[in-house]
């Protein structure tokens, strides 16, 4: 078998049928990324970059497409000056070295950032390449909020935990841009968790190339277009370390989503391409008009006029499920029974909804055992 | 251990409400399923007073409770409605002869109006007939597309406001789901909406779409409703099912998720950029459709000339296929003229036996027996250039006949297998057409491809 473009021998199969030599391969992959960055048109020269790495195949391969791209000398040179950063917790404390190594051998600088600094609302940046661990206290307490919400719930949470830690850290270092490495197949994925807890209106910034929901920090994704296949090959082939870890709790939506997604894609193999198309052509939402923002996901509230959507007949089955005998013969001896059914509706499905939290962080917050620590409202 | 009713009238409960996760005793459940139907409908304002409408019936689950729960709340209510049947018998052996048995009962047992209209009498195909041409994959789209077409002449037919249908809370988050594996953007856009319809058309109404299947099924178990509960035998192999099964695990894990699901797919927006089909009518049957011709059409246009998968996968496969065609039929065509000017010149009546059988065929079925002329279909294009032969007062005299029969306008009639050499004349040009765009986005107005007719088998045992 020879490769597709050049008609050397075939070193990449993709989607089980498109051979590729490995020289073509890695031309198109540095091509995929570098396109997605141009034809955005967000970013201006020399902007500063907050670079977010986990340590998987992703972040590997993003730090070493921006290295290839920063050292090149010529008109394609990738004009940013980056700055890394990673979240730890103390579950694989070995994450932390490799990434640190890893970064060494680049010859750039890190921050080490434990997640429980999510409850720490002044922090100073921490020293360069210096992984510290954080108050004990703030590591229980947060240990504890994680733990008091089932897993499907926990999972989506420790995702706004960590866009908020991103955006707090390219604030303190003047970045205006972050990039994140998610997958073609991270986004599939995430956009079908996105509906299943109930953020379809927040798809755009989730899912799509740009999350504009802060002002003044932008958070892209740079490796959209690039799936997991890819990135094994372009792992293999560069030698790159990676440590994979399923950072996502079993027995959730996110879980079986994702087992779901994979498994689909094994018999159809144009479902994450086709799911990610989708994907680009949900959003558009004036912004304007909203009455203001989830204190934890930072999306609009939304306040769009609806008639009758699945959150008020939600809280009407709550309301009809709770109500007393006596509710049921006001309710039949009055005319008026949408009036008093509204009247009467019961909020206790969805804390705090609209006024602090948009309809998924009310969701989670009605599942947790112990919402005070969370401290909202 | 008895758990007590959550509204403290002392019984004790019998199930967990899977929505809010309350546990209700059999009485207290009926009424808050009830109450809970009736905000629907007022808050969204399905119906006005004085309306007709025609409950879809296909005997399962959900359109027997529904048309329980009209019954019952348009006279608790007072919504002065009046309510009818109808159903589409796809001409399925095994399942639909047997649920129509179950809708029959329903007539008789609610006291509404019964409606049937077959896929036989509206497209001269049963769905048996078509599955033997398309095989076990795809039939769902020709099933779900044609029911679709066949609720709205019944409910022309009827004279009807509106058409109630059984969709639930479950079929709805599916079809989300399933929009977007599909990439459907346009239904996805549609799909939640609880009242579908544009100017000019019957609106569909889904007053159970805030209703857990599960509640459904315990709802009719206890009332001892009478439903049919088989799967339809064609489904299993359906796309559908993929999402269907995610969905059921994802409910194991967080029961809320359908309704979370519904709540995004109703607050989500597509982008303004995005170029959506819009809605017109049929330029051949004149029913809506998203394009010059509608996916109906389409399909029927590939059965009856023996090409099934004409309506399915990409455009541009149809188009390949039709031009295939094209070629073929004049091929054909100039044999004829061969033929024909052998027997004229040399009077030998051998040369073209086969032919001239067949066309004798085709024009005894023509003046007899309206359903067997699929069979002439079969025989591809051999006998089809013959067609044209068939005197046009024959066909005329079938046309007028299902003109009297459905009461349609004239155009609908072209649709029917009888008028070939009708639509061979004011329309070949017309399948490339409708090609133009993704088949995906053909479809007119809802998605069901196979959920209000297919029941599932719906678990008994889900108490507690």
């Amino acid at each position: 078998m020879i490769c597709k473009k050049c008609a050397s021998p075939m070193a990449v199969i993709l989607r089980k049928k498109d051979h590729y030599c490995e020289n073509c391969f890695i031309l198109s992959t540095n091509h995929k990324f570098r396109a997605c960055i141009g034809k955005n048109k967000v970013l201006s020269p020399n902007e500063n970059v907050l670079i977010c790495l986990s340590g998987g195949v992703g972040s590997a391969v993003l730090l070493d497409l921006v290295h290839h791209g920063i050292s090149l000398e010529n008109n394609k040179k990738l004009r940013i000056v980056p700055h890394f950063i990673h979240l730890f917790d103390d579950n694989v404390p070995e994450v932390s070295d490799a990434i640190l190594k890893k970064c060494q051998k680049y010859n750039f600088d890190i921050y080490f950032v434990h997640l429980s600094d999510y409850l720490n609302n002044n922090t100073q940046l921490p020293e360069v390449n210096q992984i510290v661990a954080l108050k004990e206290d703030d590591k229980i307490k947060f240990t504890r909020l994680l733990n008091c919400m089932p897993s499907t719930a926990a999972n989506d949470y420790l995702l706004k935990v960590k866009r908020h830690l991103f955006i707090k850290y390219a604030k303190q270092l003047n970045c205006s841009a972050i990039f994140t490495a998610e997958t073609t197949n991270t986004l599939a994925i995430n956009l079908l968790c996105n509906l299943a807890i109930g953020r379809g209106s927040q798809v755009q910034n989730d899912v799509g190339f740009c999350d504009v929901r802060d002002e003044k920090v932008k958070i892209l994704r740079p490796m959209k277009d690039i799936s997991k296949e890819e990135l094994d090959y372009y792992v293999k082939i560069k030698k790159l370390v990676s440590i994979t870890r399923t950072n996502v709790k079993s027995n959730s939506l996110q879980s079986a989503i994702s087992s779901f997604v994979s498994d689909l894609q094994q018999n159809f193999q144009s479902t994450i391409s086709t799911v990610c198309k989708t994907a680009d052509k949900i959003g558009d939402y004036e912004e304007d008009k909203a009455s203001g923002k989830c204190v934890i996901c930072k999306s609009a509230l939304f306040t769009k006029d609806m008639k009758l959507s699945a959150l008020e007949a939600t809280n009407i089955s709550k309301t009809v499920s709770l109500g007393n005998m006596n509710f049921q013969q006001d309710l039949e001896n009055n005319s008026e029974l949408l009036n008093i059914l509204e009247n009467n509706s019961n909020n206790s499905m969805f804390p705090l909804i609209n006024k602090y939290l948009c309809y998924g962080c009310s969701r989670n917050h009605s599942e947790m055992s112990k919402p005070e620590l969370l401290q909202i409202g | 251990m008895p758990v007590p009713c959550r509204r403290d009238c002392g019984k004790n409960a019998v199930l967990k409400r899977p929505k809010t996760g309350d546990a209700l005793c059999k009485e207290c459940f009926f009424w808050a399923f009830e109450t809970e139907i009736h905000y629907t409908i007022t808050k969204a304002q399905l119906f006005n007073k004085g309306d007709s409408v025609a409950i879809g019936a296909s005997g399962g689950k959900d359109s027997t409770v529904l048309a329980y729960v009209l019954k019952t709340l348009n006279k608790r209510y007072n919504y002065g409605l009046n309510l009818l049947l109808l159903s589409i018998d796809e001409g399925i052996t095994g399942y639909r002869d047997d649920s129509l048995e179950t809708v029959k009962q329903n007539r008789d047992d609610y006291e509404m109006p019964l409606k049937i209209l077959s896929y036989k009498d509206l497209y001269g195909w049963t769905m048996d007939e078509i599955v033997a041409q398309i095989g076990r994959k795809n039939n769902c789209t020709f099933c779900g597309v044609f029911r679709r077409q066949a609720l709205d002449r019944g409910a022309a037919m009827l004279d009807v406001k509106c058409i109630a249908t059984g969709h639930n809370a479950d079929d709805i988050a599916e079809t989300v789901l399933m929009n977007v594996l599909r990439g459907d953007i346009a239904r996805l856009k549609r799909c939640t909406s609880i009242s579908t319809g544009s100017e000019g058309t019957i609106p569909r109404v889904k007053p159970l779409k805030y209703t857990y299947e599960k509640e459904i099924v315990m709802y009719a178990h206890y009332k001892k409703l009478v439903y049919f509960s088989t799967e339809c035998v064609f489904a299993p192999n359906a796309y559908r099912g993929h999402a269907r099964a995610l969905l059921k695990d994802m409910e194991k894990i967080r029961p809320s998720c359908i309704m979370d699901i519904i709540y995004s797919g109703e607050t989500m927006s597509v982008k303004e950029q995005v170029s959506l089909p819009t809605q017109r009518i049929c330029s051949r049957c004149k029913f809506v459709s998203s394009q010059e011709v509608c996916k109906a059409c389409v399909l029927l246009e590939g059965l009856n000339k023996g090409l099934p998968k004409l309506g399915i996968g990409k455009s541009s496969k149809a188009k390949k296929m039709l031009e295939e065609y094209n070629s073929k039929q004049i091929n054909n065509e100039s044999e004829l003229e061969v033929a024909v000017k052998d027997l004229n010149n040399v009077s030998d009546v051998t040369v073209d036996k086969s032919k001239g059988l067949c066309r004798n065929k085709k024009n005894t079925n023509k003046e007899n027996d309206v359903d067997k002329c699929n069979k002439n279909n079969c025989c591809g294009g051999t006998c089809k250039s013959n067609a044209k032969n068939v005197d046009p007062a024959v066909s005329n005299k079938k046309l007028n006949m299902l003109l009297e029969q459905y009461g349609l306008e004239e155009q609908t009639t072209v649709n029917h297998p009888n008028n070939q050499d009708k639509e061979k004349v004011n329309g070949s040009h017309t399948p490339e057409n409708s090609d133009d765009e993704e088949p995906a986005q053909n479809g007119d107005d809802e998605d069901d491809t196979c959920s209000s007719a297919c029941g599932r088998l719906g678990s008994l045992q889900i108490g507690f």
